[in-house]
């Protein structure tokens, strides 16, 4: 029993991962882009800007490959050249250059170039070319593509761009490797503490401002010892909490020792302290001067600040340079790891399904509890009516069989198996809740108006008189199926030599039927109650629509509609989770109610 | 093949002793026939038209240029049943001297009218060899209005098209009669909209008849996708074992996981909202359930003695597998056909009724529900194709029900 419950929930691993391959390439056919859908609602009108755009595409990892990655393998340093190239270049200059790209398309330099711009995917890109009148145009594309490319590459592109700035010696190239460099890691330095602070980042931090102090000490006003007494109290105030820390920066900014101020927290962060006291100090740092090292420069930047740049980008390659340089086993790794299948995997198994595209983006676990709280009693009353109704006329026909009663109940069965419940649902709508012919229940929702000024008795009732039709519109096709199944099932164990060793004792026909017969005849009943479960949550989508109860079908059905796609993949993937575990249960059921299965041999016949 | 033969012959036989069941395969076939004939129950373009001067067939060249590319097959069909009757009958003849057995003949008639469809459809799908497209723009029923008595045309059973417009009598009850109240600018507005009037004042009960060619396009195609991939893996499954069927086990057990209905909706919405995406996709999700059936039959007959027997004579695994196994393992994936013909029509009627199945003005059945659910005063586009879609799906349940009892061993007397 144990071994075979184990093999079920190794089984389970793959169907699990299927599951998300399926779910991942549904989602893969959603139109539009992801990035603006999250930015701007499904609405999709567009109010960022592209720095928005990057910033939220590369948050959703959608920056990466889809399945596999292989960057990490590829040389990049053809791309560099080509992107450092561009990147000195103003659009004047670009627009200078693009004749000659088209004229000669097969010189060395043009035919990598052209080989480097093709691969930007600007749309029409030979077209605009060609057209002299379109050039223009497209010399402005060129530098903002270059960038999105950039970008995209990321990190594995920034060891090819420190070997360029290393070895060229051309002062543009040099400029254009390190505009490069600034698009593929926008924050190459870490100047303050992600709260909660811990010891562990202290030493890059240190390193850095170390670097910047090196070079500017000299800039600023030796301390007063007054100034020095204000400004530690100062410091001890902010480093108590963090909520200080806002009030104590504009005390500093705007109190008379501004100008010596950065003195005394540089020699504070770089020597002996506590840790809430860098915390403090690196704060006020990075406020008052908030890009401290240049890392990135302006196309018309001068021999000066291009050696400041790149000695700040060899620091940067100090400190960081070994994530750049992954050994083979974590380059391995990535190939598979780093990709969107592999951080949507991570997410769905953590059950973190990010946040709804509607408006309002709402958590999408919050959407599902709130309509699953609506669906589950409805499921369950349902469930409730089919087992209290279905099973006893199941057995009155098996124990009345050939008989007119049993003909009769059949053929309503059989009427009830037929009608679809929307078409059910509709006719009650019309004959039972609209007015036109009677009002005997309500069209709308599960509660009234006022029902939260009920008692809990009224409460009640009004909660049953609104949920009778959606539940009976619910359990009429299970509620047939499953009287037609025990039925049948009845009819198999009277046939049993038992059953007829129970008449020949003598025993009335009730007892026959009801004690003998009914435990037997149940067996393969009481399994199916998981199965129609999962089925029924993820049937009532046209029953909650029709009543517009706002359980788990009506969610998947507005999120469809609306183009939710984070809801309808978690819903999607939570379903299909539900099912599984039914599954699982209806299996393990079969052992519990009946003891002649047992699952240690080599398993059931197919 | 003998041996099949004989088994088909048991079941007919077992499947006529069930009177319910077999009374309800004629109204069935009569269903099929409603779709194929829709334009004669139902059409504004007049069969025959007087327009004072000479007689014209505007109807006829109307077949050839539908709005709809199912109409168009269906129209083909239409075309091909009179040819079909002659050639029906003059083949039968012939067999029936040649002594060919009864469920022979029938297959053979049966193929003929696929066949002629088929020809049919492809030789009219060039636009150069339909009729030339003369009437489309005239509307015969304002025209003979007009001419006071002049011209004269003869309509179908019903004068009504089913996206026929007629603004000034929109959502107008069952037995509406447009010359009862006001004044008109039609011939055909001095019948009776027996079932009322939809959005735009197209006569329902045309509707509900052009619906049946979705429901029952939608049924046949999405059955036909699903039981052939479904046979095909569920026989590799069964038959090979071992690897491919662990594989294919677990690709079962993954689409089954996934709820039918809301797969279906979220990829009709991805897609596109067009019949044959339906069917598609209705298709796609619907084979694990026959896969399983026939993976379960296929297990049990590979161990039986025929097939050993198949393996010494040297047969190779296609034909022990195509020729010997399945042959023997269809019926249960045959029973589900009417069922799974019966909810497909329901999946489709519910994408329809949701707003995301056929686009207007398509007539589907589930479009009218659709309208419905926006007014509940319209109690006849609930009745109406409530009735129909209750009539259709019980005939094949029925149907089914028949098939499975007469496949059951344990029924047989």
């Amino acid at each position: 029993m144990l071994s075979y419950i184990l093999r079920r929930l190794l089984i389970m691993i793959p169907t699990l991962f299927g599951v998300t391959v399926v779910s991942f390439c549904v989602m893969q056919l959603a139109p539009g882009d992801p990035v603006l859908s999250q930015l701007n609602g499904a609405s999709g009108q567009s109010t960022q800007t592209p720095d928005a755009y990057q910033l939220q595409k590369h948050d959703l990892h959608l920056d990466k490959p889809l399945v596999l990655n292989f960057r990490y393998f590829h040389d990049y340093s053809p791309e560099m050249a080509a992107a450092a190239h561009y990147l000195s270049l103003t659009s004047e200059e670009i627009l200078a250059e693009l004749p000659s790209l088209a004229e000669r398309p097969d010189d060395p330099t043009n035919a990598s170039r052209l080989r480097f711009l093709r691969g930007l995917q600007i749309s029409e890109f030979t077209a605009r070319l060609i057209d002299s009148e379109r050039r223009e145009n497209l010399s402005r594309i060129i530098p903002r593509a270059t960038s999105v490319l950039l970008q995209d590459i990321g990190e594995n592109g920034v060891r090819a761009g420190i070997e360029l700035l290393q070895t060229t010696n051309d002062q543009k190239l040099k400029l254009g490797a390190i505009n490069c460099l600034g698009r593929m890691v926008p924050e190459p330095f870490k100047y303050v503490y992600t709260l909660p602070a811990t010891d562990a980042e202290t030493p890059d931090i240190v390193a850095v401002w170390k670097l910047w102090w090196g070079k500017n000490q000299d800039k600023f006003p030796p301390l007063e010892k007054e100034a020095r007494e204000w400004l530690a109290e100062k410091l001890a105030d902010m480093a108590k909490s963090p909520a200080n820390v806002d009030r104590g920066l504009t005390e500093i900014t705007d109190g008379n020792d501004a100008d010596s101020a950065p003195r005394f927290f540089a020699e504070k962060l770089l020597r002996d302290s506590s840790l809430a006291e860098k915390v403090a100090a690196s704060a006020y740092l990075k406020n008052v001067f908030s890009k401290p090292l240049v890392t990135d420069l302006p196309l018309n930047a001068g021999p000066a600040d291009i050696a400041e740049a790149e000695s700040n980008w060899m620091e940067h390659e100090r400190l960081y340079g070994s994530v750049y340089r992954p050994g083979l086993l974590s380059k391995l790794g990535y190939v598979v790891g780093d990709t969107q299948y592999a951080f949507m995997l991570k997410r769905l198994v953590t059950f973190d399904f990010g946040r709804s595209t509607i408006k309002t983006h709402d958590p999408v676990s919050k959407l599902i509890w709130e309509g699953f709280v609506v669906s589950a009693p409805l499921v369950f009353l349902s469930e409730l009516l089919i087992y209290l109704v279905a099973v006893p006329l199941g057995i009155l026909c098996g124990a009345f069989r050939g008989t007119k009663i049993d003909r009769g109940i059949s053929l309503v069965l059989f009427l009830l198996y037929s009608i679809p419940p929307f078409v059910a649902a509709m006719l009650f709508l019309v004959y039972f809740c609209f007015g036109d012919y009677l009002t005997w229940f309500p069209m709308y929702g599960l509660h009234s108006q006022n029902a939260d000024n009920l008692s809990w008795l009224a409460y009640l009732g009004d909660y049953l008189w609104h949920a009778f039709l959606p539940v009976v519109c619910l359990s009429l096709f299970s509620l047939a199926a499953i009287a037609m199944y025990s039925r049948s099932s009845i009819l198999d164990v009277i046939g049993q030599d038992y059953i007829r060793t129970a008449r020949a004792k003598g025993l009335s026909e009730p007892v026959v039927i009801l004690k003998h017969g009914l435990r037997n005849a149940m067996i393969p009943i009481l399994t199916l109650f998981s199965s129609f479960l999962p089925a029924m949550l993820g049937g009532s989508i046209l029953i909650e629509v029709l009543f517009s109860i706002p359980g788990l079908g009506w969610l998947g059905f507005n999120s469809i509609e609306q183009k939710d796609f984070p809801t309808v993949m978690a819903l999607l993937y939570i379903e299909a989770i539900v099912t599984l575990i039914s599954f699982l249960i209806t299996d393990l059921l079969y052992v519990v109610v009946d003891p002649r299965i047992s699952f240690s041999g080599r398993g059931r016949s197919a | 093949m003998s041996e099949g033969e004989a088994y088909l012959d048991i079941v007919w036989r077992q499947f006529k002793k069930n009177r319910l069941a077999y009374f309800c395969l004629w109204p069935t076939l009569g269903l099929l026939l409603t779709a194929i004939c829709a334009p004669l129950l139902a059409s504004n373009v007049p069969l025959v038209f007087f327009d004072g001067r000479e007689t014209i067939y505007p109807w006829f060249s109307s077949l050839f240029n539908p709005a709809e590319s199912i109409d168009f097959v269906f129209n083909m069909a239409l075309v091909s049943l009179a040819p079909w009757v002659a050639v029906a009958v003059t083949t039968n003849w012939w067999q029936r001297r040649r002594g060919v057995p009864g469920r022979r003949r029938a297959a053979a008639v049966f193929c003929e009218f696929l066949l002629l469809t088929v020809a049919a459809a492809g030789v009219f799908s060039f636009a150069a060899m339909r009729p030339l497209n003369r009437f489309s723009l005239r509307d015969f029923p304002t025209e003979e209005f007009e001419s006071h008595g002049e011209k004269h045309g003869v309509y179908a059973v019903l004068p009504f098209g089913p996206i026929e417009q007629d603004l000034d009598s929109r959502f107008e009850g069952p037995g509406y009669r447009a010359a009862d109240s006001r004044a008109v600018t039609k011939s055909n507005q001095h019948r009776t909209h027996w079932l009322g009037t939809y959005t735009a004042g197209e006569d329902v009960l045309a509707r509900i008849i052009y619906g049946t060619r979705i429901s029952m396009s939608v049924g046949i195609v999405a059955v036909g996708i699903y039981m052939a991939i479904g046979i095909v893996v569920g026989a590799v499954a069964g038959y090979f074992g071992g690897g491919p069927d662990m594989v294919i086990s677990r690709v079962i057990e993954i689409v089954l996981l996934f709820p039918a209905l809301f797969l279906i909706l979220t990829v009709v919405a991805l897609l596109g909202q067009n019949i044959f995406y339906i069917m598609a996709v209705i298709g796609i999700t619907g084979w694990p359930g026959i896969a399983r059936l026939i993976r379960g039959e296929v297990l049990k007959q590979r161990s039986l003695d025929y097939t050993l027997a198949a393996q010494a004579l040297g047969a190779s695994h296609r034909r022990i597998l195509f020729r010997h196994i399945l042959a023997n393992s269809l019926g249960p994936a045959l029973v589900s056909v009417p069922f799974g013909i019966a909810s497909a029509i329901i999946t489709e009627a519910s994408l329809s009724l949701l707003g995301l199945g056929v686009r207007e003005p398509a007539p589907s059945w589930g479009n009218l529900l659709h309208t419905a659910n926006e007014d509940y005063h319209r109690w006849w586009l609930v009745v109406f194709p409530s009735i129909a879609i209750f009539i259709t799906v019980t005939l094949f349940n029925l149907v089914g029900n028949g098939l499975r009892d007469a496949m059951d061993p344990r029924l047989r007397i």
